[in-house]
């Protein structure tokens, strides 16, 4: 009988043909499981994009513009010790692995073939890695090529029966090296019969058994170390090896462990959704190293996580799951300062032998705490506690810190003996590494960067390996790029890419000078108007601008103008996307990394007085009362008349000589201005202040010379209350024409919980009441706390109180109910980023919605993907507060700089108080800095803690009592830590 | 038990009364006469021809008659059965506490899972060409090969992963070709073929986690695992279901169309391998199916045809009459009455003994497998 088969062809003729199919099974993360078969063909053309190869440059596949992608790899590579005709490297999964940061290194590993096999593997192993393994391929100087050895047929593997997927995949990689070797040797052989000079491809794994297949097949393979051996600086470059490996050999002789295991990720999964385990982000108190903290949504307080044990080698930052402990085990949270770098100064690196993970000193910091637990207030009481148990993501990066003195056995620097040393990261929330280096000696006062490669049950520290050094210690140029690496700032100056984004002409483009010309559509000719912009002294970026004048009906017109960015940046070019990871301008000291390249940022976007310039026009139509009748926006072009800093227009406005039209716009908006800001306050804004201040340098050597705190002008808060008016109004413009993605920023309202320590102070110190049910009711009780003899007690108090207040974040209109979007500290219903596009990316595509809002130009596919923006607000949040810690970090540097070799006295405040010292905060450097016990006197004096009364009775050769609140006098010098170099701000009671 | 409209057959009374003596004889002669009463049709059967299900097979049979099974298997949720269990209620209770956190396991786990199946995990559909979903046709096919896979018990409780979820059996069922004959046992033995030849994806995760699996399909295991090597227990085989029909004092196998137009009765016997022994077979369900025969109308003999020269009866008391006296003259009359008890037990003796009907299929069809 005639019979047809169904069944698709068998593994038999399957050498044949260019077909191929591959069966596996995907579990969703809702729990359905699928059985999925895939289907491959095979193909002969895929070119081994050597430059040496002839045959393959003529089959390979053209793009639409018939053209071969070009080819990568070098006809001449580097050769090695090993390999002295030059070699291509194959790398294996496991040694991309453990050594990507040597394949980053610039002087080293051109010329590399990146297999598809591999490239999966480590795509599945390790997410961050792949990305920057793809990051490497896109170099071009680095010369790698992805070679897809899974669709070309004579590199295809098939899986045999009883073989595993870690074994077939070993097994392609090493038919790939083979097939490379016989296709590169062929390809000089056509090229010239006399040459003999054939790179060889090389295998490098450490995959002990790839070797020994490899080597009985005679494939080149060597393992990474050996390789690097090979090489010129190869010291550095072992360093740069990942530890985690060895590590593992080496500590399987041994039994002991130190934590718990973690549980596996289906238990912890089935826990999460069950209740009985939470997940969280895990956070380290910066005053106490030993206690972290995991925000949970099912808690009102965070979850407390005590001690190095139930830490379970969570790193600040980790995605962790928790489990609560039982009710008897609950802690407060300490009182006690405990920072790692004194309490285990005397660790050895090397070996931890008989030792218990906590040591005694550890123990004893935290029995004292358990004391507590039994207090009275809210201070002292149990609060829930728990324990790790797992981790679901690491979120590892590289850290910048210093080698521990203590630690180095040998620091002669030509010593190139291998050593484990510790790594102290300038985080304090992150613990010590150990690292093995041969370059100990080199790399003492030096910052280093390095990187934790991983943390086992049997190690008491984490272990890593070290990346590169910034420089000696407290130079400005090693001190500066340590802060930003610490805060991800990047800044690497633009690739090319992104300046290829930038107008042809220059600094030579000007607006069109025919109203006729397309760049003109859709804008209005506000040239005639008299504008001007206020703005720091020295600055060169120009957002905004204002105007100000009189209409025949009595009531003013009012126009603030914004640089129009988003004419120059279009959507999705590369320009686009470098600003959006950028998130924002960072500006520190002596610095400002740009988010735009300057010649946008300081000459063609920037607002500059005497020329014409595109700009994003708000004018609203408000009465002499300050009420708006009408507001419109528009694309326009000025001309701004003058560029004034802060004090000159203050002068300018106090200076009754001068009664020009610029002079009496100003002056009608700063009337203007006064009373917008009675009506904000009236509502219940708050006003916050913050301890700025200002590093005076010297103009040649930009050394600080002196530090001031900076004063408030009227001018201020003139462009202050005019900019928060344009960004309210494009906000509810934006929120109408886009309900569900504009994006916009909020302020959530501080839970009571935030406020209960500090109105408990305020209660018990001082008799005041500081009330927080609402804004109003905050900035009232804020008013009313003053002390008649301390005028600076009420300045103090809002610093305070702005660390009760949630951070602000931008967010996209669709994800939150209407009355979410209220910015609360504003006490604003609505509100956004619009006023400075040169500086944000937020305000940026606030322009681009608001353009779109008014039918100027079509909205960009991007900003109509709610996914899509709530991935930026969520990088922009992140950028722009680690902005301000990077700029904060500068100014504390060079404050700390000014005050080298200095000893003065000044005045400070007792900001809070622990059972092992205090807090003080210095008004005129805006610094604050602990005070411990045992900094007072030799040996360290006794002390009662009253944590109800926040006060801390020293007994000894002191005699004093200490309160919150109370001023005191300090003594401020720096010092040179012995052991670590550093140079710290000291401060003494006088 | 309806009967089934397909199998309408286009014959006279005389060619049924025909059939009738030839089958009725001893050796009974077959439509097809090369084979024996006990012979069953030839096929040609492959397995694993849908690549995206967990199991799937097509069987062809020498006729024309061809079907085609698909068997996917899905994670679900398990309800929550009260009271199921010793101590499920007390285990319940203690996973609420925050305490320990640990989820509490049952003991024995390992026949644990016995008595734990659901009818409801298992859903059949199948679809005969010319008739809809709710025809009576489909629907009862599928509930007596549903039926026959449930008897047992065992197939459902192999479905169950943990207390919290199990895998949702579904078996679709074609019949490729119009239904010429009445299709039960070829798409019971298409079944059996894909159930045997069906992989469930290996259990990673433990006891009542989530469950997590293998990616690799390689490591899928059977849903019918083989005898691990002792042979005390004979390997689970899915059930089968044969066909037998009895004509006058001969039992016959695997009947075409034609000859179950004539049959006197139908059983459907569904059966499995024994598991005390390794030969024979053990039944799981046995239904009667309402012979065709005796939708036919009777033959008008000669005799009382007034066509051809005999006189019709005058009325019905004497019509009924006159076919009594011809009940055994040879002139078709539809057959009358149930089966007898004796004939239920010889068919089933035949079908279930050693070396019989039920052993030949089951290891046929292994040998498919295997082979």
């Amino acid at each position: 009988m005639e019979h047809f088969s169904l069944k698709r062809s068998t593994a038999a003729d399957r050498g044949t043909s260019n077909l191929s199919s591959k069966v596996y099974v995907r579990s969703t993360k809702s729990g359905k499981v699928q059985k999925i078969v895939r289907e491959l063909y095979l193909r002969q053309d895929i070119p081994c994009s050597s430059t040496l190869c002839r045959a393959c440059l003529e089959i390979a596949p053209k793009d639409y513009t018939d053209k071969a992608a070009p080819f990568v790899l070098s006809d001449t590579p580097a050769g090695s010790k090993n390999f002295p005709n030059g070699q291509y490297l194959v790398p294996d999964t496991n040694a991309f692995l453990t050594g990507m940061d040597l394949f980053e290194v610039e002087t080293a590993f051109h010329d590399v073939i990146v297999l598809q096999t591999v490239l999966e593997e480590v795509k599945n192993r390790s997410l961050p890695l792949y990305h920057r393994l793809i990051a490497l391929t896109k170099n071009e100087g680095k010369r790698f090529y992805v070679f897809f050895n899974e669709f070309r047929q004579e590199t295809y593997v098939v899986r045999e029966a009883k073989e595993t997927i870690n074994d077939r995949n070993d097994r392609a990689v090493r038919q790939a090296v083979q097939w490379y070797n016989h296709h590169i040797t062929a390809a000089i052989k056509a090229r010239s019969k006399t040459q003999t000079r054939v790179p060889s491809v090389v295998m490098i794994t450490d995959d002990r058994d790839n070797l020994r297949k490899a080597k009985a097949e005679s494939i080149p393979a060597i393992t990474l170390s050996d390789f690097v051996a090979g090489l010129e600086n190869a010291d550095e470059l072992l360093d740069m090896i990942s530890a985690a490996q060895d590590q593992r050999e080496v500590r399987s002789k041994k039994a002991q462990v130190f934590y718990p295991e973690h549980y596996t990720v289906s238990k912890m999964m089935t826990g999460v959704k069950a209740g009985t385990m939470h997940q969280g982000i895990f956070n380290v108190s910066p005053y106490n190293y030993l206690e972290g903290s995991v925000h949970v949504p099912s808690f009102d307080k965070s979850l407390l996580v005590l001690g190095r044990e139930n830490g379970n080698r969570a790193v600040s930052g980790d995605v962790v799951v928790v489990e609560v402990l039982p009710q008897d085990q609950w802690k407060a949270p300490s009182t006690k300062i405990i920072e790692e770098e004194t309490l285990n100064k005397n660790d050895n690196p090397e070996f931890e032998d008989g030792e218990n993970i906590s040591s005694e000193r550890e123990r004893k910091a935290l029995q004292e705490e358990v004391k507590r637990a039994h207090g009275q207030s809210s201070e002292g009481r149990p609060q829930p506690t728990a324990r790790v148990v797992g981790i679901i993501k690491r979120n590892w990066r590289q850290y910048v810190g210093h080698i521990d003195r203590d630690s180095v056995r040998s620091t002669s620097k030509s010593s190139r003996t291998q050593q484990m040393v510790f790594l102290v990261p300038m985080d304090k929330r992150v613990p010590k590494i150990r690292i093995r280096t041969r370059q100990a000696g080199e790399l003492l006062g030096q910052r280093v960067l390095a990187t934790i490669d991983s943390w086992e049950r049997d190690s008491r520290y984490p272990i890593g390996h070290f990346v590169r050094s910034l420089g000696e210690l407290e130079s400005k140029g090693a001190e500066t790029e340590a802060l930003l690496l610490e805060w991800d700032v990047q800044y690497k100056p633009f690739p090319k890419t992104v300046l290829d984004c930038l107008p042809a002409e220059g600094h030579d483009w000007t607006v069109p000078a025919s109203i006729d010309d397309p760049g003109w559509q859709g804008r209005r000719d506000l040239r005639d108007l008299i504008v001007c912009s206020i703005d720091p002294p020295g600055c060169v970026d120009i957002d905004d601008a204002l105007h100000a004048r009189k209409l025949p009906n009595g009531n003013f017109e009012v126009g603030v103008h914004i640089a129009d960015v988003s004419h120059f940046v279009k959507p999705n070019n590369a320009m686009d996307k470098e600003a959006s990871q950028r998130g924002t301008t960072v500006y520190l000291v002596d610095k400002r990394i740009d988010m735009l390249p300057m010649l946008l940022g300081t000459d063609l976007c920037s607002l500059k007085p005497y020329v014409e310039r595109f700009a994003f026009s708000v004018l609203w139509e408000i009465t002499v009362d300050a009420d708006i009748v009408s507001s419109q926006f528009t694309k326009s072009v000025i001309r701004s008349r003058e560029a004034f800093s802060y004090e000159q227009a203050q002068m300018r406005i106090d200076d009754d000589s001068q009664q020009d039209d610029l002079t009496n716009g100003m002056r009608t908006l700063l009337m203007l201005s006064k009373k917008l800001k009675q009506k904000r306050y009236d509502a219940g804004a708050l006003n916050l202040a913050s301890p700025e201040v200002k590093v005076q340098t010297e103009s040649e050597t930009s050394d600080p010379v002196d530090v001031q705190t900076k004063k408030l002008l009227d001018t201020n808060s003139l462009v202050e209350e005019f900019m928060l008016l344009a960004n309210i109004s494009v906000a509810a413009k934006n929120y109408e024409a886009f309900p569900q993605t504009a994006l916009l920023r909020r302020h959530a309202a501080p839970p009571k919980t935030n406020f209960e320590e500090l109105s408990n102070q305020l209660k018990v110190k001082k008799g005041l009441e500081l009330r927080s049910d609402s804004s109003k009711a905050v900035a009232d009780s804020l008013d009313k706390c003053t002390d008649p003899d301390e005028p600076f007690f009420n300045t103090l108090v809002r610093i305070m109180a702005t660390r009760c207040m949630m951070s602000a974040e931008y967010f996209c209109a669709g994800t939150q109910a209407y009355p979410e979007f209220r910015h609360y500290g504003l006490a604003s219903e609505i509100y956004t980023h619009f006023t400075s596009p040169i500086r944000r990316y937020a305000d940026l595509e606030a322009h681009r919605q608001l353009a779109a809002a008014i039918d100027y130009e079509a909205l960009d596919a991007s900003l109509q993907s709610k996914s899509k923006l709530e991935g930026v607000c969520k990088n922009i949040n992140v950028r722009h507060r680690n902005a301000q810690m990077a700029g904060r970090a500068s100014i504390e540097y060079y404050v700390g700089q000014a005050l080298k070799g200095k000893d003065m006295n000044e005045d400070g405040f007792v900001m809070k108080i622990f059972s092992n010292g205090f807090v003080v905060f210095v008004p005129r450097f805006g610094i604050e800095s602990l005070i411990r016990l045992r900094d007072l006197a030799t040996p360290e004096p006794e002390a009662e803690f009253d944590a109800e009364n926040y006060t801390l009775k020293i007994k000894g050769d002191v005699q004093r009592n200490v309160e919150l609140f109370e001023k005191v006098t300090v003594r401020i010098t720096d010092e040179v830590e012995e052991s670590t170099g550093k140079r710290k701000v000291k401060l003494t009671l006088v | 038990m309806a009967p089934s409209q397909s199998a309408h057959v286009n014959l006279s009374p005389a060619e049924l009364s025909f059939l009738r003596s030839t089958l009725s004889q001893t050796p009974p002669i077959r439509l097809d006469h090369t084979k024996g009463p006990k012979d069953f049709r030839s096929m040609v059967a492959e397995y694993d021809v849908l690549p995206s299900t967990n199991g799937s097979a097509r069987i062809a049979l020498e006729d024309g008659t061809e079907a085609l099974v698909g068997v996917k298997a899905e994670v679900e949720k398990s309800q929550l059965r009260p009271g199921a269990g010793a101590g499920a209620g007390a285990e319940e209770g203690k996973m609420l506490s925050v305490a320990t956190g640990e989820v509490e396991m049952r003991d024995g786990e390992e026949d644990g899972s016995r008595g734990k199946g659901r009818n409801s995990w298992i859903d059949m559909s199948v679809e005969i060409p010319g008739f809809r979903d709710d025809d009576a046709l489909p629907v009862f096919l599928a509930s007596m090969l549903t039926e026959s896979l449930l008897a047992s018990g065992e197939l459902k409780d192999r479905l169950y992963i943990n207390s919290r979820f199990h895998w949702k059996l579904g078996i679709d069922i074609l019949l490729l070709s119009p239904p010429l004959s009445y299709p039960l046992a070829l798409l019971s033995m298409t079944t059996h073929l894909a159930l045997l030849t069906a992989h469930l994806p290996a259990l990673k995760s433990e006891k009542d986690e989530d469950p997590l699996f293998d990616d690799d399909w390689d490591a899928a295991v059977p849903l019918y695992p083989k005898s691990s090597g002792n042979s005390t227990s004979p390997a689970d085989k899915p059930p089968v279901i044969i066909l037998a029909m009895a004509v006058g004092p001969n039992i016959i196998f695997d009947p075409c169309k034609e000859e179950l137009a004539v049959a006197d009765a139908i059983l459907a016997i569904a059966c499995a391998n024994s598991t005390s022994s390794s030969t024979g077979a053990r039944i799981v369900s046995i239904r009667t199916i309402d012979p065709p025969s005796h939708l036919t109308p009777p033959a008008v003999p000669n005799a009382m045809n007034s066509a051809t020269g005999g006189t019709a009866p005058a009325s019905t008391a004497d019509a009924l009459t006159q076919r009594e006296l011809l009940a055994t003259s040879g002139v078709w009359t539809p057959p009358r009455g149930g089966m007898k008890r004796s004939l239920i037990s010889q068919i089933t003796k035949m079908v279930v003994g050693k070396g019989g009907v039920a052993e030949e299929v089951i290891s046929a069809l292994q040998a498919i497998e295997v082979g």
